[in-house]
C-alpha cells in the first residue's frame, strides 16, 4: 500500500471509530479519550506539508459535521499537524534529518514523549477553540491530565498492537 | 506582486495552515453564534441525518434501558393525572403541551456542549422550547432545521435555568461548571430558604420555558456566601446526562403573550 492508500485507510478507519464509539463513551462517568488524534500524529514528516495539511482538515471537518461542532476538530487537526514539525526540531537527534522522519522509524521510547506531548496540547486545542476562553481551559487542566493518561493507555495499546518499529 | 507571490510559494504551507485556521475558526464562530444562520442550518441537517443513522446502531443496544425510563415517567404521569395540581387553574392545565424526540447527537465532553434531536421546525419545534428527559430537564431549543433541532444541553456553561427548592418559592439559578457532567451548581438562593443535603431542586416556572416543578437534582452540598446573602449549592442532576434517548420538548401556548408582557415597560 501506498502513503497515500494507507494514510486514508487509516484515517477512515479512526474517524469511524471516533463517531461511532469514542463520541458515546465515558471512561469513569467522565472521561472521553481523544483517539481521533492517533493517524494526525502518524502522518510522516517528510512528505508534502500541504498534504499532511489538507487530510487533517478533511479528517477534522468531518468529525466536526457529525459532532455539531463548527470547526472545533478540524482546527485542532491542522494545529497539531503543524505543530509536530516544531517539535521534532526542538527534540531531534542531530544524527537524525527531520524531513525523513516516520513514526515506525523511531522507537517507542522516543514516541511515547511525542503521543503524550500531543494528547495534552490537542486537549487544551479542543477545549480552547470550543469555548474560546482561556480561563476555562485553565479549570479543566486535572481533566485534561488524567484524560491525557487515559488517552495514552489507549494510544500505546493500538500502537503495540498495530506499528511495527522498523530499525533504521 | 511578484514579491507576495514568491513569499507565498515559499511560505505556503505556513499560508495554507493560516487559510485553514481561519476557514475552522469561521466554522466555529457561525456554531456559536445564537442567530439562525446558512451555513449552521446546513451544518445541523448534515449532522442530524448522520446522526439519525448512526443512532440506529446505538439506540439498538440501549433500548431495554429506554424502556425502563419511559415506563418511570409513564408512572409518575399517571399519579399526576390522578391528582393533578393543574387541576385547580383551567389556565396552567392546558398551558404546556409536550411533544416526543429522540435525540441523535448528544455533547458531554465540552463546554458549550449541545443536543441534536430528530424533531424540527416541520414539527412545530421552535427556539427556547425547554427540553425534558424522563428523569428531569435536559436542555433548550437554540436553533432549527426542517426536520432537526439543535438545542443548548444543561452541560452548558452560557445556559442558565431559573430553579426553586421544592415546595418553595425560593428561586436561584443553575448552571453549569464545566466540571462533572452530573454536578450543578445553583447560586443565589435566598439564606432564608431552609435548605438541607438531599432536599429536592425542581424547575421554578419564572423563565416560561419550563414548567414548575419538573425535577432536576438533589443537593450534595451547600454553603453560605460571604457577604451576600445567599447559598452556593452543589447539586446531583437526576438525568444521567451522557445518556439521552427519548425526550418530550415542551411547547408553552402563552409563551408569547408573557414575554411580550415582560418585554413591555
Amino acid at each position: 500500500m501506498n502513503y497515500n492508500t494507507k494514510h486514508i485507510v487509516l484515517i477512515t478507519v479512526f474517524y469511524l471509530l471516533q463517531i461511532i464509539w469514542f463520541n458515546h463513551i465515558l471512561l469513569f462517568g467522565k472521561y472521553m479519550p481523544v483517539v481521533f488524534l492517533l493517524p494526525v500524529l502518524w502522518l510522516p514528516l517528510e512528505k508534502n506539508e500541504v498534504t499532511n495539511l489538507l487530510l487533517a482538515f478533511i479528517y477534522g471537518i468531518s468529525i466536526d459535521l457529525v459532532s455539531n461542532t463548527g470547526g472545533v476538530f478540524a482546527a485542532t487537526s491542522v494545529t497539531i499537524v503543524y505543530l509536530r514539525k516544531i517539535y521534532f526540531f526542538m527534540v531531534k537527534n542531530p544524527m537524525q534529518d527531520i524531513e525523513k522522519f516516520q513514526i515506525n522509524k523511531i522507537g517507542f521510547v522516543q514516541r511515547a514523549p511525542y503521543y503524550l506531548t500531543f494528547i495534552f496540547l490537542g486537549q487544551i486545542f479542543v477545549f480552547l477553540f470550543e469555548s474560546f476562553h482561556f480561563p476555562l481551559v485553565w479549570h479543566k487542566l486535572p481533566y485534561i491530565l488524567v484524560n491525557t493518561l487515559i488517552t495514552f493507555i489507549f494510544f500505546t495499546l493500538i500502537d503495540l498492537l498495530f506499528l511495527s518499529t522498523d530499525k533504521q | 506582486m511578484i514579491k507576495l507571490i514568491r513569499f507565498l510559494t515559499a511560505k505556503k504551507s505556513f499560508v495554507l495552515f493560516i487559510l485553514l485556521e481561519i476557514t475552522s475558526i469561521i466554522l466555529i464562530i457561525n456554531t456559536h453564534n445564537y442567530a439562525q444562520t446558512k451555513t449552521h442550518s446546513l451544518q445541523t441537517t448534515i449532522s442530524g441525518i448522520i446522526n439519525s443513522k448512526l443512532s440506529v446502531i446505538e439506540n439498538h443496544f440501549k433500548l431495554k434501558e429506554y424502556n425502563k425510563q419511559l415506563l418511570k415517567q409513564n408512572a409518575e404521569l399517571l399519579n399526576k393525572w390522578v391528582q393533578p395540581e393543574t387541576q385547580k387553574s383551567p389556565l396552567l392545565k392546558e398551558q404546556y403541551g409536550f411533544i416526543p424526540a429522540f435525540v441523535i447527537s448528544n455533547q458531554y465532553q465540552f463546554s458549550h456542549n449541545t443536543i441534536l434531536i430528530n424533531k424540527g421546525r416541520i414539527d412545530g419545534i421552535q427556539p427556547d422550547m425547554g427540553i425534558i428527559a424522563p428523569n428531569g430537564i435536559a436542555g433548550i431549543v437554540q436553533k432549527t432545521s426542517k426536520h432537526f433541532a439543535k438545542a443548548l444541553s444543561i452541560l452548558n456553561t452560557v445556559t442558565k435555568i431559573n430553579v426553586a427548592l421544592k415546595n418553595s418559592n425560593y428561586t436561584g439559578f443553575m448552571r453549569w461548571e464545566g466540571q462533572d457532567p452530573n454536578i450543578f451548581s445553583v447560586i443565589d438562593m435566598p439564606v432564608n430558604a431552609q435548605i438541607k443535603v438531599g432536599d429536592t431542586i425542581v424547575t421554578s416556572g419564572v423563565s416560561n420555558i419550563f414548567p414548575k416543578n419538573i425535577p432536576i437534582g438533589k443537593i450534595i452540598d451547600f454553603n453560605t456566601v460571604s457577604g451576600r446573602k445567599s447559598y452556593n449549592i452543589k447539586i446531583q442532576s437526576f438525568t444521567d446526562m451522557s445518556n439521552l434517548g427519548p425526550v418530550y420538548i415542551i411547547k408553552n401556548i402563552y409563551k408569547k403573550e408573557a414575554d411580550s408582557l415582560m418585554q413591555d415597560k
